[in-house]
């Protein structure tokens, strides 16, 4: 298959790389840009790792490709997946197909924008704090991000290790299925992926939802997704699943007790960029040697990178580190508790997927940080405790602009997930993006 | 928070800020930091983790092997005679 890809890059700038495939290939993909690629360049949309041309392939890269994939790009992605919107990316900020001046989701932006304009094509995200299935719910299409340890994250570019999990995006729910068993597995190259039990799709179907009142009652939700999420649960009625409202009185601490485990992982991770082994090596050698570190990071780093690298070094340092970052794993704990508590009774846990519509662009530049980072406090939850998550298209703003349902499920449940996915597509009509070149 | 505080912070995060950076991030994470105040009072569950599923230490010999060879790993650094180059140490 032909595909004119600079054209359509050119048009939404999706890919931060991007080349012809075989046209006898399989299928084919492309994968957020913080997994490392042999033929294409991989900068995890950060100026510091301009030039980078990687040895190998991430396993899930090289899963694909040995199952008959031809990847076909490199998505663009907010710099090491730092942001909610994919604004923070050093190369071009990918548009969204529905609304050129909207924003595609973050941070596997790019990813969602390919799933949604390229027919038959699958692309592998990234999330750490929701950013498959905030993508996924912008550009209204299927995103699934599995357990953390399901999928290695062996050539991953780590964001926060405790955290990150490499999954799916795709316009059709069945991608789910096919692809969700190519990409998982145990890898010797990843510690976390040996725990994993065995993978078994088409055993569950879910029968019983529950509805966070902390998520949904309150005034954090626009009217449109409000409306959206509504209809949503009477669609799930009509496929005779029970639904009832719970506490769950921890997820309030999600936000706060993600962004100190996060950037604290983060600051960690990204000591390893010093202008000496990967992407930009242009330093003045003659500098001594702290000297050269500091000001290299400090030229190529982006803005959000040095808030969070700021952060997470401030939270780990001694005097700080029991109050945030030690209290941050504790309250991790309490929520992960708080969902193994609803999952004696229910399949899944179930809200809206972000809580407006994609925003443009104008207003997202008038945000702080702490708004943006506040945005996310219907996909933390799922994400800091490592549950597996799934976001379908459920309807559409006014605008036209495509609203998310997210389902969460207890460790290594995607089978209910992706069972869901398949029962809401026959019922669902999901539209293309329809911007016209 | 403090300038001063982020000016220390920087310096350990290896960061050289600007006049203007120093401004916007003291602002920003004082905002950021009086918000995650909320944690002093969530409940936590001690015997934490540090991940959301339990991942148990794995050992194994220390087997030398050549998963990549080195001429490919450095192929686009700045090497000298087969050493990465680094700046000096004092």
């Amino acid at each position: 298959m032909k595909l004119n890809l600079k054209d359509i890059n050119e048009r939404y700038e999706m890919f931060t790389a991007f080349s012809d495939v075989p046209d006898d290939s399989k299928f084919i993909f492309s994968a957020k840009d913080n997994l490392t690629s042999k033929d294409f360049e991989t900068t995890a949309g950060s100026k510091i790792l301009k030039g980078y041309f990687p040895p190998f392939d991430a396993t899930p890269i090289k899963k694909m490709r040995e199952a008959g994939g031809a990847l076909c790009g490199k998505t663009n992605m907010d710099e090491f997946g730092f942001g909610t919107f994919s604004t923070n990316s050093a190369f071009g900020i990918p548009k969204n197909p529905f609304d050129l001046n909207r924003s595609c989701g973050g941070s596997s932006g790019g990813s969602a924008c390919a799933a949604a304009v390229l027919d038959d094509h699958v692309s592998l995200g990234v999330s750490t704090g929701g950013s498959i299935v905030c993508p996924a719910s912008f550009c209204g299409v299927y995103g699934l991000a599995p357990s953390y340890g399901r999928v290695s994250r062996y050539g991953l570019i780590d964001y926060g290790n405790s955290l990150d999990k490499v999954g799916l995006l795709s316009f059709k729910a069945s991608d789910l299925r096919k692809y969700l068993p190519v990409i998982s597995g145990k890898d010797v190259h990843d510690p976390t992926s040996c725990v994993q039990p065995e993978l078994e799709l088409g055993k569950k179907k879910m029968k019983a939802v529950a509805i966070p009142e902390e998520a949904v009652k309150g005034e954090g939700i626009s009217k449109d997704v409000m409306a959206s999420f509504e209809s949503s649960l009477e669609s799930l009625k009509s496929m005779s699943i029970d639904i009832e409202y719970v506490s769950m009185p921890t997820l309030k601490y999600s936000i706060p007790a993600y962004y100190v485990i996060a950037t604290s992982e983060a600051s960690t991770n990204l000591a390893r960029y010093c202008g000496m082994r990967y992407g930009q090596q242009e330093g003045d050698l003659t500098l001594k040697f702290d000297d050269y570190f500091t000001s290299f990071r400090s030229q190529y780093f982006g803005d959000e990178a040095k808030r969070r690298i700021l952060l997470g070094t401030f939270t780990r340092m001694v005097g700080y580190a029991d109050r945030y970052y030690n209290k941050a794993l504790q309250v991790r704990e309490a929520i992960i508790n708080d969902y193994k508590k609803v999952f004696e009774r229910f399949d899944a846990v179930v809200t809206p997927t972000m809580p407006f519509v994609s925003p443009r662009f104008d207003e997202i530049s008038k945000m702080s940080a702490l708004d943006s980072y506040k945005a996310d406090f219907l996909t933390v939850p799922p994400n800091i405790t490592g549950m597996p998550h799934l976001s379908v298209p459920c309807g559409y703003s006014q605008e036209g602009m495509p609203i998310g349902l997210m389902f969460t499920s207890d460790h290594w449940n995607e089978d209910v997930l992706i069972d869901m996915a398949e029962r809401w597509d026959s019922s669902f009509k999901v539209r293309h993006a329809e911007v016209k070149a | 928070m403090d300038r001063e505080i982020v000016e220390r912070v920087a310096r350990i995060a290896h960061l050289d800020l600007t006049e203007e950076e120093l401004e916007r991030y003291s602002v920003d994470l004082g905002e950021i930091l009086e918000y995650f105040e909320m944690l002093d009072e969530a409940p936590g569950i001690e015997n934490q983790g540090f991940n959301p599923v339990p991942i148990p230490d794995a050992l194994r010999d220390d087997v030398p092997s050549m998963d990549i060879p080195a001429e490919e790993c450095t192929k686009d650094m700045k090497v000298y005679d087969g050493f990465i180059r680094g700046p000096r140490l004092a």
